[in-house]
């Protein structure tokens, strides 16, 4: 847990304070805290807490796969190549990487709540199973291939 | 990251987190279960902690992934914060589908209130999330304080530290410029700070 150094009882203009937590934030959230002493530390102490307990709803693994064959079915009734308002077209001489895992695929450790079961992914076999089950389904495009690949390599 | 050449000189452009899957869900709607399988936990959490009840938050999000299917052709990526190198606005797009779906249940239900059996009886429901979490102490007053939060306060919070949005995606999402959530979130974080403190 982290603890901060900042004053709570001193006067600051709240526009300025709101700028300083949300750059505390970002970093926090980045799994890189920087500025602590900047923030009041009640606040920080709530924003540790909220990062740690906060629980991740997760839907049932029924009712997902149910979901994916109602869109599936959908997607079969629906006419391919439809026009588009604003075409992705990009110009022939640039040179295009994969981008970012995103900060919610990073993984934090807090609670998970599979389908109304309650379970923690970092301990749990509930938690495991449900990471595992997650994984074998993120889309099997190359991006994704070479995540996991790297993934793959890195010890546990 | 796309290089463009420019005057010699190669400017890194960031591009959208999605927008392969998305290229590849316009040509081919059957692809859209890629976009669908990354997000639909977050949809579903998202409306979890809007509506508190596992059978609502179903409903909504499968509401949200059809409606996103549909209009997908109408979807227009926007502009990339350089800044924001993992933000993408595919998902801002979903939470907006999401938000909007929420409001539109919460409306059916007032306009066509349904009686609880369970509530009448005065029998938790073992599923119901509020009931789970409150079983342990440590995540149900967090979780207690988040869910006493007004509106656009508790909806930035929890996009903020469930979602881990940035303050340009929630300003999106709420349709609020990002002073403004900054000011909800701080606000938020100083009333569950308050309740928290109470609740000790």
């Amino acid at each position: 847990m982290t603890s901060g150094t900042g004053d709570s009882t001193r006067e600051a203009d709240p526009d300025v304070e709101a700028l300083v937590v949300d750059r505390y934030l970002e970093s926090l959230l980045a799994r890189r805290p920087v500025g602590i002493s900047d923030v009041p530390d009640d606040l920080v102490t709530v924003a540790d807490r909220l990062v740690a307990d906060l629980p991740r709803p997760h839907p049932s693994p029924t009712f997902e796969e149910h979901l994916a064959a109602r869109l599936a079915a959908a997607a079969a009734a629906a006419p391919a190549g439809l026009p588009t308002d604003e075409p992705f077209t990009l110009p022939a001489d640039v040179l295009i990487f994969p981008a970012a895992r995103s900060a919610h695929d990073r993984g934090a450790v807090r609670p998970v709540v599979i389908g109304g079961v309650l379970t923690s992914a970092a301990i749990s076999l509930a938690g495991a199973a449900i990471v595992a089950w997650r994984w074998s389904r993120y889309p099997d495009d190359r991006m994704a291939r070479a995540v996991r690949a790297v993934a793959r390599t890195r010890p546990v | 990251v796309a290089r463009p050449e420019e005057a010699g000189r190669a400017r890194p452009v960031r591009l959208d987190l999605d927008r392969s899957l998305v290229v590849a869900a316009r040509e081919d709607p059957a692809r859209f279960d890629a976009l669908y399988r990354k997000y639909v936990a977050q949809v579903y959490s998202f409306a979890t902690y809007e509506l508190r009840d596992r059978h609502d938050a179903e409903d909504v999000t499968a509401r949200t992934f059809l409606s996103a299917l549909a209009g997908l052709p109408r979807f227009t990526e926007r502009a990339h914060d350089p800044d924001e190198p993992e933000a993408s606005s595919f998902r801002v797009w979903l939470f907006t589908i999401a938000r909007n779906a929420i409001a539109e249940h919460k409306r059916t239900r007032r306009r066509h209130p349904e009686a609880d059996i369970d509530a009448a009886i005065h029998l938790a429901d073992p599923t119901d999330l509020t009931h789970i979490v409150e079983q342990r102490e440590d995540w149900g007053s967090a979780w207690r304080a988040v869910a006493d939060l007004p509106g656009d306060r508790r909806r930035a919070l929890v996009l903020r530290f469930v979602h881990e949005m940035t303050t340009s995606e929630i300003a999106a999402v709420l349709d609020r410029s990002e002073p403004a959530v900054r000011v909800l979130i701080h606000r938020a974080l100083r009333a569950v700070a308050a309740d928290l403190e109470r609740r000790r």
